[in-house]
């Protein structure tokens, strides 16, 4: 259902997606992960369009935490922000983070053990019905990601609209 | 966190497979985030003073991406950019799998004895189509030879695609002279590694006349730099 992947360049730094569905308090949740009370990133599936694009933002999170170089004050709001196509931190926490009215959440921890309890406790907090990770594109809002990254038909004819997002998390520092 | 010495790589490129070793870079295969990538490291010049090096480094390794992800954008294939690690100017690329050089597929085709003109010809169009595009983008790529454009296969019963590779030497221009020394250069290489192909050469840039609203200058600049050139006379 969750999906684990350990993260090639950092070893032992394992980051685990946990998608939820027909969620109802996502304004509890969002209040206790900016207390601090939930180690993870809220993520509002509905921008994503695949697993691997979390981990394109999971892994440059890292590196960036690793070499002292993140924007933003903690590894969890590194990865939203590395979602984001643009450099305003506010903005990226307003499309990619959850809001108090949404009803399907992706959680996304960066940890370094077996995630089994990470998952049981994430799943005790959130009244909602985890769905497999997979099933994520059938959430994925096309229209809306092509317009937050600016993604024109001309580009959708040499890759996937996958392709055109990681590009642009991977280069937003340079472009 | 200090950066380490220069010929301190990650984990991950001691255990990938190297594939090539340059004067710039080594480029290496490897397994990341479940993808196959290229892994394209920049590795420092010690006879270079590091300041300058880093830099320098930093800026080559800046222009590659930008110009991968502006041909992106204008439609032309080239492959996607996963993640830059800047502190050791690493760039990790998809790897375009299932895919022959130009370079290896014109050599096959010529050694078959089929009947391989129409083929080649074709092929020639689309190249001098993707090179129209890429200039009309102003992305100068700056190592033009048929060994860094690939024919990838395509799904099912589509036509191949045509994806350029190592934008290592590339950068933004939108000067015809800069264009004309890009093709020069493909010229150059064109001809020497396959044998009497002068016609094929033709009909590449006659494609790249007909696809690029800029052509004419360019061409005018190409003709100019031909009569530049080694061992040609400058006397007017």
């Amino acid at each position: 259902m969750h999906h684990t992947h350990e993260l090639e360049l950092f070893p032992d730094r394992k980051v685990t997606q946990v998608l939820f569905q027909e969620v109802k308090n996502a304004a509890e949740l969002r209040q206790i992960a900016v207390d601090g009370q939930i180690n993870a990133a809220l993520i509002n599936p509905t921008m994503l369009v695949h697993p691997l694009q979390v981990l394109v933002a999971a892994n440059k999170a890292v590196h960036l935490q690793n070499t002292g170089k993140m924007k933003t004050r903690s590894l969890n709001s590194e990865i939203i922000f590395n979602l984001s196509p643009t450099n305003k931190i506010s903005e990226a926490f307003k499309r990619f983070g959850i809001s108090d009215g949404d009803d399907s959440v992706m959680v996304v921890m960066v940890h370094d053990k077996n995630e089994s309890q990470l998952v049981e406790d994430i799943v005790t907090k959130v009244d909602g019905r985890q769905v497999p990770v997979e099933e994520l594109s059938s959430l994925s809002d096309s229209a809306n990601i092509r317009k937050l990254y600016k993604v024109c038909p001309q580009e959708e004819t040499c890759g996937t609209l996958l392709d055109a997002v990681i590009c642009r998390m991977a280069t937003k520092d340079v472009m | 966190m200090a950066k380490e010495r220069s010929g301190v790589i990650h984990e991950l490129l001691r255990k990938a497979e190297l594939l090539k070793q340059g004067a710039e870079a080594r480029v290496y295969r490897a397994q990341f985030l479940g993808r196959s990538v290229i892994v394209k490291e920049r590795f420092a010049k010690r006879y270079r003073h590091p300041g300058l090096d880093d830099k320098l480094t930093h800026r080559r390794t800046v222009q590659e991406v930008r110009s991968i992800l502006r041909c992106r954008r204008g439609g032309i294939s080239a492959p996607v950019v996963y993640f830059v690690d800047h502190t050791f100017h690493c760039i990790f690329l998809e790897e375009i799998l299932g895919s022959l050089t130009v370079r290896d597929h014109i050599a096959f085709t010529q050694q078959s004895d089929s009947c391989e003109d129409r083929e080649l010809e074709q092929l020639a169009q689309r190249v001098g189509q993707i090179l129209a595009k890429m200039h009309d983008e102003d992305v100068i790529h700056g190592d033009l030879t048929t060994s860094n454009m690939l024919l990838r296969r395509g799904q099912e019963d589509k036509e191949s695609d045509l994806v350029l590779i190592d934008f290592g030497l590339s950068y933004i221009s939108s000067l015809p002279e800069d264009k004309g020394v890009d093709l020069y250069v493909l010229e150059k290489a064109f001809l020497s590694t396959h044998p009497n192909t002068e016609a094929l050469f033709k009909v590449l840039l006659k494609s790249y006349t007909a696809s690029s609203k800029k052509s004419s200058a360019v061409i005018k600049k190409l003709d100019e730099v031909r009569l530049r050139g080694r061992k040609r006379s400058m006397v007017g």
